[in-house]
């Protein structure tokens, strides 16, 4: 089953790069650990999930890019040609020149009707390259003007169009010592208007992954791209194939099938690399966990922490907010992997601090 | 007289016939034909007397089988349950669906008041669930066009022009030595394509169930209707290749034909000899005023809740006895009073027809609103260069603009009942004081 992503903006585009490139380079990694009929289904399944095939065999990514300044586009697009591995379709991208000056509203009331029919176009051609659809990813930041305005008017769009499709958003929530004056404002613009029209918000705090940077990688000079990999390394790890309970005998279809219950959802993956249960989350109760495990003896890892009652709201039991992906197949060389991905109550700080931010300079 | 209760229960059964029947009691079994000919109308009080032990009664089950078969064609219908579908087959009439809803969920006592965020979760679920679903059949109607498509001159049959799953999948791999899945039971026979074309949502299509099918087929008639098979019949069948199973289950049916084709040249026999029959019963005095009702009893019901349900069913039947009395009476008394005469009947004439005309605008205006009623039971899907349809075709295009119809009709009433709904919500939150009420956004 095949997702078409849509990466919006400088922040969109060049995550999406990252995180196709992630997924390819761990599909064709050579230590998988396990044995080759397992390694050609992961393989085949990833292909089909994110890039569609040409005929002189080079992927092409399921993908559309908007951005309405050219530079960030064309770098990601010879970026992803220079791989020799995979590229980006030729006609797949579109771009004006004129930028959005960092202005929700410029993206989402000028930019966003003015283009609206070019870029539906794009993307409805992508879909039905897909044999079976199984949904969108959407990838924007919420600080800027493209990403935050074209990004929530276009996942309206989509929700009308391609109303029985699941949309998951990712969202990269800025650091809180802003980049962007009216990053605040365009913040919980973007949430507002995404809270009606998505299904599933993914977000990515650039702050927790700076701080993974330099305290677990040991980064000196981080930069965009050293946060952006790491990010892609996170989406890698939960997209690509797994199996779950229910079907054990292929891999899960659905990857996007992650069922976050209610809207709206907010979640953050909060640990990743060797298997770490963060005791903290006592206090914090999630409405959903998935914890997705790769590698090495998968089957005798123990999840029983994660059934505890305390981890979660009052009204849900642990055996239905908890679920478990697992392969044997590692991922990217990493010879055991973890990855919790939780709807939870963990970005209610950070959100407030956000709307508190915007009160006081909306107030002054 | 045990085999002829059994019988009569395969007939009336409304389920598709699977292992389950066999395993049901007789006792249970002969309530269940006691109740389902009495909800069909069936006029004998005789046979509600039986003893359900199957010690006694023998004419009189004969005597229901026989009205059974008057009724209707009773071995056709049984045929056309246990077909063997060659084509790609779909439905578009919503009997099926409808009667496969069964009875509806018992009411669960919510103990204390019910979180609404937990019904929010649900919603959520059944939400996903739902499009799930949607996109798995889109994702199969997807792969059926390609088929149909690229195998187009590939049948034998003219009037078809090109191959169904089933066919072309037994063209593909007619040993059934590809399987993927060699764990797990026999009918997890999993026909993974290379390029992953899985069949996953079933609504009764599609290479997983058409195996489901044939393992069910040889079992579910009994006697002589059905090849045995050995009692281990799935493990049997998993060491023979697809093909050959398909080739046996179209000889149970070849079979089951003939059977068929035996009957009606033998059947007027069958009739002269049932007159003789009934010329030996006591003729019956006309039906009472009520039939018993049967409720359901299941033996070994250990269970207090259960007798506390039959108890009520039984308080709840005496209760509408006696209201259905109180209100016969009652209009008896009333018509009665109208008196008899010529005016009478002319008045009652003068009613029934404006009552007619008014029924029959009515149908016709739902008839000419969603067009042509479509025909009951399963369709086989052809894909065809346009204009080459047959008389007793039906045209997608068609069916669609139907659908359509009748779908925006639903929304219709749907947004009317959400208007209504949110109408009552603000009612209620505007009777509590210091109740702030934020709807949420319509879409």
């Amino acid at each position: 089953m095949s997702i078409v992503t849509v990466q919006l903006g400088q922040c969109g585009n060049q995550i999406g790069f990252e995180v196709f490139d992630a997924l390819l380079s761990d599909s064709h990694s050579s230590q998988g650990l396990c044995c080759k009929r397992e390694n050609e289904a992961y393989q085949a399944s990833c292909k089909e999930r994110f890039f569609s095939e040409e005929e002189n065999g080079v992927p092409i990514a399921r993908a559309v890019l908007v951005d309405m300044e050219p530079k960030v586009i064309s770098q990601t697009l010879s970026k992803a040609a220079q791989s020799g591995r995979w590229k980006y379709g030729q006609h797949a991208c579109f771009c004006q020149k004129q930028g959005s000056g960092n202005n929700w509203a410029y993206g989402y009331s000028v930019h966003g009707p003015r283009h609206e029919e070019s870029i539906m176009n794009l993307i409805r051609k992508e879909v039905e390259k897909c044999d079976s659809f199984s949904g969108f990813f959407i990838i924007m930041s919420m600080a800027g003007g493209t990403g935050s305005g074209i990004g929530a008017f276009v996942t309206q769009n989509l929700q009308d169009q391609y109303s029985n499709s699941l949309k998951m958003n990712q969202i990269i929530w800025p650091y809180g010592t802003g980049e962007v004056i009216v990053q605040n404002y365009n913040s919980i613009l973007t949430l507002s208007h995404l809270y009606r029209s998505s299904d599933a918000l993914l977000v990515h705090e650039n702050d927790a992954v700076h701080k993974i940077c330099a305290k677990l990688m040991n980064i000196k000079q981080i930069s965009f791209s050293d946060i952006n990999q790491v990010l892609a390394h996170q989406l890698g790890s939960v997209f690509q194939p797994t199996y779950s309970a229910e079907s054990s005998f292929h891999y899960r279809r659905n990857p996007l099938g992650i069922d976050w219950h209610v809207r709206p959802s907010l979640s953050g993956p909060s640990s990743l690399g060797k298997m770490s249960l963060n005791k903290d989350l006592h206090f914090n109760t999630s409405i959903a966990n998935l914890v997705i495990l790769r590698g090495k003896d998968v089957q005798s890892a123990d999840v029983e922490g994660f059934k505890d009652p305390a981890l979660y709201t009052s009204w849900l039991e642990p055996v239905n907010a908890f679920n478990v992906w697992k392969t044997q197949r590692a991922f990217s060389k990493y010879e055991k992997s973890a990855v919790l991905v939780s709807n939870s109550q963990f970005l209610v700080k950070p959100l407030d601090m956000i709307v508190g931010k915007a009160w006081n300079m909306f107030a002054s | 007289t045990c085999a002829l209760w059994q019988l009569l229960f395969r007939v009336l059964s409304p389920l598709p016939a699977g292992n389950a029947l066999a395993s049901i009691a007789l006792e249970v079994q002969a309530r269940l034909v006691k109740s389902a000919l009495c909800s069909q109308g069936y006029p004998r009080l005789a046979l509600a007397q039986l003893p359900e032990d199957g010690s006694q009664g023998s004419r009189e089950l004969l005597l229901a089988l026989s009205w059974l078969l008057a009724r209707g064609p009773v071995p056709e219908q049984m045929l056309a349950q246990t077909r063997v579908p060659l084509g790609d087959e779909m439905t578009v009439c919503q009997c099926e669906a409808l009667a496969s809803l069964g009875p509806p969920a018992p009411h669960m006592e919510a103990e204390g008041p019910v979180d609404v965020r937990h019904v929010q979760w649900l919603m959520g679920k059944l939400r996903f669930r739902w499009r799930q679903l949607v996109s798995s059949q889109q994702e199969q109607c997807a792969l059926l066009s390609k088929i149909h498509l690229y195998t187009r001159g590939c049948h034998c049959d003219q009037n078809l022009g090109h191959l169904s799953v089933t066919e072309a999948e037994m063209l593909r791999d007619p040993e059934g030595g590809q399987k993927v899945s060699g764990a797990g039971a026999a009918h997890n026979l999993d026909l993974a394509y290379p390029k992953g074309l899985h069949f996953s949502c079933t609504p009764g299509v599609g290479p997983r169930t058409f195996w489901n099918d044939l393992w069910l087929i040889p079992r579910l008639l009994p006697g002589d209707w059905a090849a045995p098979l050995d009692p281990g019949g799935a493990s049997a069948c998993s060491l023979l290749s697809p093909l050959r199973v398909l080739l046996r289950t179209l000889e149970h049916e070849s079979r089951r034909l003939e059977a068929v084709l035996a009957w009606r040249r033998a059947e007027p026999v069958f009739w002269q000899w049932m007159d003789t029959v009934l010329g030996t019963c006591a003729p019956e005095a006309p039906a009472a005023a009520s039939q018993p009702t049967f409720l359901p009893w299941v033996p070994e019901c250990g269970d207090g809740e259960l007798e506390l349900v039959v108890r009520e069913l039984q308080t709840l039947e005496e209760e509408l006895r006696e209201a259905v009395e109180r209100r016969r009476v009652a209009w008896e008394a009333k018509a009665r009073g109208c008196g008899r005469g010529p005016e009478w009947s002319a008045a009652r004439r003068a009613f029934r027809e404006t009552v007619e005309k008014e029924l029959g605008a009515l149908q016709r205006c739902w008839e000419q609103d969603s067009g042509p009623a479509p025909a009951h039971g399963p369709h086989r899907l052809v894909r065809r260069e346009d204009g080459a349809a047959g008389d007793r075709d039906l045209q997608a295009a068609e069916l669609i603009r139907t659908l359509r119809s009748q779908e925006a009709c639903l929304e219709a009433v749907l947004r009317q009942l959400q208007g209504q709904c949110r109408q009552e919500l603000a009612r209620l939150a505007g009777a509590l004081p210091g109740l702030i009420w934020i709807p949420p956004p319509g879409r």
